[in-house]
Order: structure tokens, then C-alpha cells, then sequence
């Protein structure tokens, strides 16, 4: 077993970091085009502790070594993710746990991210992967199988801090400017009033 | 937004995404979104019965079944509930 491990800070607070992840997948994000499509298939929320809990599936094309690919015949490039996710809004935490459900029999990949507070300003991304090669055979092999990911999962990393960036930025100017037609809206309406009052 | 998998569900899931978005960021988050129903339900139905049907013709049903069941842990961990 290999782990990756990642901590990153977003110069955001904790509420505009966790409403951008949900879209952290988007055209927005240039950075992110391996991720093909992200779908729902259950939410709800625990009226017990009000945590959020959400399942989505994470679908990727990411082309894998020739190498492998070659070890394992065609049809490695699409590759799906079922994730497992939990907003705490008392304790202000997003945890998402994510598994591979595809070559689940040569590798297992468990995935956590965590979304904390540092302050009314900035959040705490951290990320840590285990990363297992099942398939029998030769420790060799198997160390390279867990190698390349690791190395694939630093690379996705640095260009993930650069596309959520973008999300971030991007999000905070679509809420700005709805706030700015509410407010509009608003005077708009009172305008109205006045007029239908004189 | 994000697309869906199977394309003919990307409609149903961009109104249910929109509808989601805007309860997370103006009603969950100020702590007014504890009700099971909320404005998304129906929307949210409409997708899921798109996509449930897409997931069973490629075979991901089952290995959804499988994933689940080796991250059920986490339920317990991060649901603040005792096993």
C-alpha cells in the first residue's frame, strides 16, 4: 500500500469553499477535463444532526500507461469513482470519502477529503489516498501499478488547487452579481411602490 | 454544471444541480434546511428515475451495491452515530 497525502489553504471562507465543490466539476474548471461527468444517485439530510449526507458517481477519462494497458487489455481509459459525502454545518466540515468501483479487482484506491475552517476567510483542504495493488503476482508489478498512481495522483493534485481556484473565483462573482439584481430587483419594486402610492 | 453519464438524463439533472445549489448556499447553510422535502424533491425524483435507468443498462447498479457496502464504515465515523 502506498498513501498520497495533500494539504492545500483557499484564501475563501468555509461556506463559499463548500457551496463551489459542489460545482467543482464544471466548464468553469479547465483543469479538471478528465472528469467526464458527476451524478447524484442519493441525498439526504439526518434531521437528528442535520448532516448532509450525499452519494454521487464521479465518472473519469484519464488515459493509463501504455504499460498497464497492455497488461490488462483495452478499456482503461474510463474509469468511475463512487464517493460518499458528509456536511457537518455545526462543526463547519465537509468530509468526502471516495472508493474506485472500476478494476476494483487489481487496485483499490480509498480516498478522503476534508474541508475545514482555518478562519472567517480561509479553508483547509486536506487529502489523503491509500493506494493498493491486489493483483496477484509480483511485488514488483504491484509496486509499480501503486507508484504510477501516486505520481498520477500528484499530478491531478496541483492541477486541481489550480482549477477549484477558478471555481472559487468564478463562483464568488455569480453570487455577487445575483445579490446585485436582488438588490436592483428590490429598488425596482419599492420604486413601484412609491409610484403606485403617489 | 457537470454532465451526467448517460446524456439523456442531463436536463433532469441541470434543473435538480440549479435547484440543489441555491437550497445549499440560501437555506442549508443559514441552518434552514433540515425538512427531508424540500423545494428539490420532485426535481430530484425526475433525475433519479433518468438516471437509475442508465445505471442498470451499463451495470453499474451492482458495483454501486459493492462500493457502498466497503465504505459503510464511514456512515458510522461521520454520521456521529455508534455502530
Amino acid at each position: 500500500m502506498k498513501v498520497f497525502s495533500n494539504t492545500e489553504t483557499f484564501n475563501y471562507s468555509w461556506e463559499e469553499v463548500s457551496t463551489a465543490n459542489w460545482r467543482k466539476y464544471c466548464p468553469w474548471n479547465e483543469k479538471s477535463t478528465h472528469v467526464v461527468a458527476v451524478d447524484t444517485i442519493s441525498r439526504s439530510v439526518d434531521p437528528a444532526t442535520g448532516i448532509l449526507r450525499t452519494e454521487r458517481l464521479i465518472t473519469c477519462r484519464q488515459a493509463a500507461p501504455e504499460w498497464l494497458k497492455s497488461m490488462m487489455g483495452g478499456g482503461m481509459d474510463e474509469s468511475q469513482v463512487f464517493e460518499t459525502s458528509y456536511v457537518d454545518p455545526k462543526t463547519k466540515t465537509v468530509t468526502m470519502v471516495s472508493t474506485n468501483i472500476t478494476w476494483s479487482n487489481l487496485l483499490n484506491v480509498q480516498e478522503t477529503v476534508v474541508y475545514s475552517p482555518l478562519s472567517d476567510h480561509q479553508t483547509k483542504f486536506h487529502q489523503e489516498a491509500k493506494i493498493t495493488a491486489l493483483a496477484g503476482g509480483w511485488q514488483r508489478i504491484k509496486n509499480s501499478i501503486e507508484d504510477t498512481l501516486v505520481k498520477r495522483f500528484r499530478e491531478n493534485a496541483a492541477k486541481g488547487k489550480e482549477g477549484f481556484e477558478s471555481v472559487l473565483a468564478m463562483s464568488r462573482r455569480v453570487f455577487a452579481e445575483e445579490r446585485e439584481r436582488e438588490k436592483m430587483g428590490l429598488i425596482r419594486e419599492q420604486a413601484g411602490n412609491i409610484r403606485m402610492a403617489a | 454544471m457537470s454532465q451526467s453519464l448517460a446524456k439523456e438524463c442531463n436536463e433532469a439533472k441541470e434543473r435538480y444541480d440549479t435547484c440543489f445549489l441555491k437550497w445549499y448556499s440560501e437555506k442549508y447553510l443559514r441552518g434552514n434546511g433540515t425538512e427531508q422535502n424540500n423545494e428539490c424533491s420532485i426535481l430530484f425524483k425526475e433525475y433519479s428515475s433518468c438516471l437509475q435507468v442508465a445505471l442498470k443498462e451499463r451495470g453499474i447498479d451492482k458495483l454501486l451495491e459493492e462500493a457502498r457496502e466497503e465504505l459503510k464504515d464511514s456512515d458510522s465515523t461521520y454520521m456521529g452515530k455508534k455502530k
